[in-house]
């Protein structure tokens, strides 16, 4: 999230897309209640109707896979809005603040030219050579070539406009099926909050990161909300409600395949030296006004290591930059999806599962246990006997012919340990244990520094490949780790003094200074554990920063690009519910985006408020993407439609492996749009929620929910079973025939949508199919997170 | 001394049987009328004592019709309707005649007097309502409306009160009464003399006297 | 001081976090349960399950609604449980609600059959009429007591977006009226005078039988009937009989052992 959860109470307006936040975040979504009753109005996006839906003053139905439709209409109206009634928007956040005005290379070509396409594109390798996607040189001086007028035909805007021409709210009603009088009326009171000093939130989830095109989804948000000037204002950003209470801080801590902690960039064997790795990362920017915050990318870089090495850390041996692993393949092949393909082929042969369960979760599920099934040994290590755990023994199958041994390490639950959680907002929350673990379970702390203990231990005797990056390793843990030692070493020490370092600002790269996590320098200081901290007071301007309340990174700026919800003059744009205030020659409330002073009233000393792009400006046009720098719409891999915009029907750069089990059904035997979901109810995979009597009570069992009308057509009753079947698979379930999910009609054509919760499996006291049975083993093309949420069924009475 | 057969075995059988399984009924009806008597439910097994004698207290006495003497039943059930002149002077005498008084005035009484006749229609009204309405509360909640258990609540204990007393009545006369010496005995033995039949039951005692005497001649 | 709860339905969403909470600290059994084509569940109230969320689909303009209902004891003031327990083991709270004491119930069921919401619930044999019957006791259950320890009632504390609040009857009276009258259109407070005050209060987008709600509930005439006609007839007809019975005795008795002697 750019901003935090009691941020939403500011909002004027709210758009809930792909996500559900009522049902998947019944807690947080208190704030949602709570900026209704200043009068804000909710709007609820969604294919189905649902408890979200139920408190939304307006709810829109949106076949599944059609979010950049959908958003590129609101888009559309908003450009066509400006042009007739440009004092309605705030056009100086978007000249000034976005690259809106920059001029891009004149080669460049978009879908609206090519059929679908950006320029650049190579059907054989399935990915673009981005050159042509590039702003044009700089002045002498480092100024950017711009056009403030937004006049010129090669400028962003102009750009923008030709490339969202196309998406008419007939023809975007047409793809997403969504009513047209509803559909106008959010774009209207959405539009609205594009007014000075209005504010509009978008909360979304893995409704829009589970698509072939997520990235584009959640891009279009992004580039809606920097032309309504809603980003680093109160009660705007654009917020991705996170699935778990400390997915912010896996992914801060860097659990994904392409990162080392705090976004530092996982080296590959091209960057054969730490030199040769920052030339490649650390961005240039010869602009004086941009602040191009990632300069300091080696200091964060140094930092790490020697936080990781210590003393064997030395300018001499590049800080042990060549202890660690450098990536051979592209980063898709290290995601979820290329690790299963990797065991499923036989190439990986053991895995650690740790509080994961991916014979449920993963996506077509099927071929995913095969995977496991393969492997030689797994550890899994969780509070229950997961399915995964059970994989050997799992209905169906005959134990004595499954190779892969099994070993089941009893963790403890989040009450039973000490540590930090990162929430959505970005808040580092310290937590105390409440009650030991039963029996035999340990804390994850424990499990790890027992097993890094004994490797090291084995290296040290064995010697093997790299056998430095494991022996060299700072493990000063002792016999029980402690968490709180743990997180003054993500805070990182000044080496020299041996005092905890006080922010990131003080980190060097020379060595002197090391920091396990960049971000969360100035979470634990010489002045205690910042993460502890629980002083309620609401803070500046009294709009719920609570500055004293736990943590936040970075620096415990709670708005991140706030330096954005000012006017030149740095005066807020919303004076009701301000941010920062440039007042008696300095900034009031929140931490801002560097300190620097306002764009009118200093332009020498002055920074643009962008801090993170070397160019200073938010892009509404972003080079870095896989598949274009601008969102298209493209159908979902399998889809019951062609595309309307373009010939090109999928997003034409996302890997496809294609193995025997990775299969893709077409239109005429599977015609039904199928989605999965999650239900307040129940928790993911479902272990720590199947095996509670009184949730079970709630939710006994899988059903599958499904319009009246199809029902009719297929003759299924309300509470009866139904088989829905895709190419990879089916699952049974108790038919749900509700007025809440209604059929779509797709230019012309009725297409109908079912849609299943996830959480069932074949361990626990409640089982069930798992819905994954039926997905897809296709990703985003940017991100490889499984299409969970789009693809072909079909459904019958069972 | 002379004695005259009044009540059959498999009357008094009947008597005893429907009595008692009335008392444990009355008992266990009357722990929902009284709040001091709650603990004494026993978290509802009063409330099985009372469906088990309720089944008692309706099912001998049909068995008794079915498989017994239709055409005695049928007088049981005659003499509860059979009213005369008699019974109006009995009513005219029978306060004084009850405190202690003056029996001459009495006017002579069949098989059962008058009050006993009373006493036995209310029974056999009071039964009635008491089984229509106690087998709706039994075994027809969630299938009638609600108004009708509420109201079968209400007529039950009605027709409970009525009985109830009646019943004390009764007890008190047929066991404690001084002018009603050997009522009690006669429901135990079968058996009275024929002087109290004669005084306390005249008209009963000339007939069933002079049946005899036909018999015996 | 008069305590009650307000639920706002239009803050409500259905989490059903309080279904839960309410088993956990009341120490309820999780039912077995099925899913019938609907989000709800269990089916109904029982003794295990003293508040349950109802879900209702609704047609409205050309789309659909949902609305969610607190399916509870309303804590009546002039409460057919109470009028009808013979044995004052359902009974007014000296703060207004409807609590229960489980040791002086005897089964007879009578609550259940005079509820106008059929909150109270049998569970048990039809043959024996054994079982059990329970209710919402508004957290003040006997060693469960949350009320009595100063905290507000469970579900109350766990509502996660706020629906229920609780304080007094009086204060939640007027924030009611004012949130409705905010909320316009057909907005109803529903248990503002409903039975002479219910101590849970509802805040309502729509009519009360759209919530499923009756309209104007009473309790039955033969409730009253039965406190008001029956017990005292009851009692003072065995009374007076008994007391006649017994003087009747005394002088029956005394004038026969005169006549004797007089013979």
């Amino acid at each position: 999230m750019t901003n935090h959860w009691n941020d939403i109470a500011n909002a004027d307006c709210m758009i809930a897309i792909g996500s559900n936040p009522v049902e998947n975040h019944p807690a947080a979504s208190g704030w949602i209640t709570a900026a209704k009753e200043r009068g804000a109005k909710l709007i609820s996006v969604d294919p189905r109707f649902t408890r979200t839906s139920a408190i939304a003053d307006i709810y829109c139905k949106m076949r599944s896979g059609t979010d950049v439709a959908f958003i590129g209409g609101i888009i559309k109206y908003v450009l066509d809005e400006m042009d007739q009634y440009p004092e309605k928007y705030n056009m100086v956040y978007v000249t000034e603040y976005t690259n809106a005005s920059f001029l891009i290379n004149p080669d460049f070509e978009g879908p609206a030219d090519l059929d679908g396409l950006f320029s650049g594109y190579d059907p054989a390798k399935r990915s673009y050579d981005k050159s042509s996607w590039q702003y044009q040189s700089p002045e002498e001086d480092g100024t950017p070539k711009w056009d403030k007028s937004l006049k010129d035909p090669n400028c962003v805007f102009q750009h923008l406009k030709k490339h969202f021409a196309r998406y008419d709210v007939d023809t975007v009603c047409k793809i997403t099926g969504s009513p047209k009088d509803t559909y106008l009326e959010i774009c209207k009171t959405y539009a609205a909050t594009g007014a000075p000093g209005k504010t509009g939130t978008i909360l979304y989830a893995m409704g829009t990161t589970q698509h072939t095109n997520g990235t584009q989804m959640i891009r279009s948000y992004a580039m809606l909300q920097l032309l309504l000037g809603n980003i680093g204002v109160a009660g705007g950003g654009i917020n991705a409600l996170r699935g778990e209470s400390n997915v912010q801080g896996s992914t801060d801590h860097c659990l994904l395949c392409h990162i080392l902690p705090g976004y530092l960039k996982q080296p590959t064997n091209k960057d054969e030296t730490l030199e040769k790795l920052l030339e490649r990362v650390t961005p240039k920017s010869g602009d004086p006004k941009s602040a191009n915050w990632w300069q300091h990318y080696p200091k964060y870089m140094v930092s790490l290591l020697k936080a990781w090495y210590g003393d064997a850390a030395t300018k001499g041996n590049e800080f042990g930059y060549q202890y660690l692993p450098k990536t051979t393949k592209p980063y898709n092949d290290y995601s979820w999806i290329g690790l299963f393909e990797e065991m499923y082929a036989g190439t990986i042969k053991g895995l650690m599962c740790w509080g994961q369960n991916p014979a449920v979760c993963g996506p077509n599920v099927k071929m995913e246990r095969k995977a496991i099934e393969n492997l030689d040994w797994l550890v899994a290590v969780d509070l229950w006997e997961t399915e995964t755990a059970a994989i050997w023994k799992r209905p169906g199958v005959d134990p004595s012919t499954i190779g892969v041994e099994v070993f089941l390490l009893p963790a403890a639950a989040s009450y039973e340990k000490e540590g930090s959680i990162t929430n959505s907002g970005r808040w580092a929350q310290w937590r105390y244990k409440a009650i030991e673990p039963p029996g035999q379970a340990k804390e994850d702390l424990w499990i790890i520094n027992k097993l890094v203990l004994k490797l090291q231990e084995l290296y040290a005797r064995e010697s093997g490949p790299n056998a430095e990056a494991i022996t060299k390793l700072t493990w000063d843990y002792g016999d029980s780790p402690s968490a709180d030692k743990v997180a003054r070493e993500i805070n990182g020490y000044n080496l020299t003094t041996g005092k905890l370092a006080a922010s990131f600002g003080k980190l060097k790269d020379d060595g002197t200074t090391s920091s396990g996590n960049w971000l969360y320098c100035a979470s634990y200081t010489e002045a205690g554990n910042m993460m502890a901290r629980r002083d309620p007071s609401p803070g500046a301007f009294n709009i719920g920063l609570h500055p004293k309340w736990a943590w936040c990174w970075p620096v415990n700026r709670r708005i991140i690009y706030n330096r954005a919800s000012v006017d030149l003059d740095g005066v807020p744009w919303d004076k009701e519910h301000p941010v920062i205030w440039w007042r008696n020659g300095k900034w009031d409330g929140d931490v801002p985006d560097g300190g620097w002073p306002p764009m009118a009233l200093d332009p020498e000393k002055t920074k643009y408020p962008f801090i993170m792009k070397p160019e200073g400006h938010a892009r509404i046009f972003g080079m870095g993407r896989a598949d274009g720098p601008f969102p298209e719409h493209y159908e979902p891999w399998e889809s019951p439609v062609d595309n309307l915009l373009s010939g090109t029907q999928n997003d034409p750069a996302f890997k496809i492996w294609g193995s025997e089990m990775d299969l893709k059904g077409d239109r005429d035997r599977y015609p039904i749009v199928c989605t999965t979901y999650r239900l307040t109810e129940h928790w993911q995979a479902g272990q720590m929620t199947r095996n509670l009597p009184w949730i079970v009570e709630l939710m006994p069992e899988m059903f599958v929910e499904l319009s009246q009308e199809l029902a009719a057509e297929k003759g299924i009753v309300n509470g009866g079973r139904v088989i829905v079947e895709t190419a990879r698979g089916k699952v049974e379930g108790v038919a749900l025939v509700t007025a809440r999910f209604k059929p779509f009609q797709i230019n012309g054509q009725t297409v109908h949508q079912v849609g299943l919760p996830w959480h069932w499996g074949y361990t626990g006291s409640s089982t069930g199919d798992s819905a994954n049975m039926l997905t897809p083993h296709v990703g985003d093309a940017n991100t490889m997170i499984p299409e969970f949420k789009a693809f072909l069924c079909d459904v019958r009475r069972a | 001394m002379q004695e005259v057969e009044r009540y059959k075995l498999s009357t008094r059988v009947l008597h005893w049987i429907v009595a008692a399984s009335f008392l444990v009924l009355a008992i266990t009806g009357l722990f929902l009328f009284a709040p001091w008597f709650s603990a004494a439910a026993w978290w509802g097994w009063s409330g099985v004592a009372h469906r088990v004698a309720a089944a008692i207290f309706v099912l001998v006495p049909v068995l008794f019709v079915l498989f017994g003497n239709w055409s005695r039943s049928m007088g049981f059930v005659k003499e509860a309707f059979a009213w005369g002149k008699d019974d109006v002077e009995w009513f005219k005498a029978a306060p004084d005649y009850y405190f202690g008084g003056d029996p001459s005035r009495m006017p002579p009484q069949g098989h059962i007097n008058t009050g006993q006749k009373l006493y036995w229609l209310t029974v056999l009204v009071a039964s009635a309502i008491l089984l229509a309405t106690g087998v709706i509360m039994w075994f027809f909640k969630g299938i009638v409306t609600a108004e009708v258990i509420q109201w079968s609540i209400f007529l039950h204990s009605l027709a409970f009160i009525g009985l109830g007393v009646f019943f004390l009545v009764h007890f008190q006369l047929s066991a404690l009464h001084p002018r009603m010496p050997e009522s009690l005995g006669s429901m135990i033995w079968g058996k009275v003399s024929a002087k109290y039949a004669q005084s306390h039951h005249g008209k009963w005692y000339d007939r069933t006297s002079a049946d005899q005497e036909a018999q015996e001649a | 001081m008069a305590k009650a709860i307000l639920y706002d339905a239009t803050k409500c969403v259905a989490c059903r976090g309080c279904q839960v909470v309410c088993k956990q600290w009341n120490e309820l059994k999780a039912e077995f349960t099925e899913n019938r084509g609907s989000y709800e569940n269990p089916k109904d109230l029982s003794p295990e399950t003293w508040i349950k969320m109802e879900f209702r689909e609704i047609p409205r303009n050309g789309s659909v609604a949902w609305l969610f209902t607190r399916r509870a004891c309303m804590h009546c003031t002039d409460a057919g449980c109470v009028t009808a327990c013979p044995t004052g083991a359902v009974y007014h709270h000296d703060l207004g609600f409807v609590a229960y004491d489980k040791g002086k119930c005897t089964g007879c069921g009578y609550c259940v059959d005079f509820c106008p919401f059929e909150v109270p619930q049998l569970d048990g044999s039809r043959v024996t009429g054994l079982g059990r019957i329970d209710k919402c006791t508004f957290c003040t259950t006997h060693g469960l007591d949350r009320i009595g320890n100063g905290l507000e009632p469970a579900c109350v504390k766990t509502c996660p977006p706020g629906a229920l609040i609780y304080g007094d009857r009086g204060e939640l009276v007027a924030e009611g009226n004012k949130r409705v009258a905010a909320l316009g259109g057909n907005a109803t407070l529903y248990g503002e005078n409903e039975l002479d005050g219910l101590h849970v209060l509802y805040v309502l987008t729509d009519s009360p039988e759209t919530y499923g709600l009756p309209k104007d509930p009473k309790v039955s005439a033969a409730a009253t009937a039965w406190k008001d006609i029956i017990q005292p007839l009851g009692w003072a007809a065995g009374g007076l009989v008994a007391g006649g019975l017994l003087i009747n005795l005394i002088v029956a008795r005394a004038r026969q052992i005169r006549a004797e002697e007089e013979k």
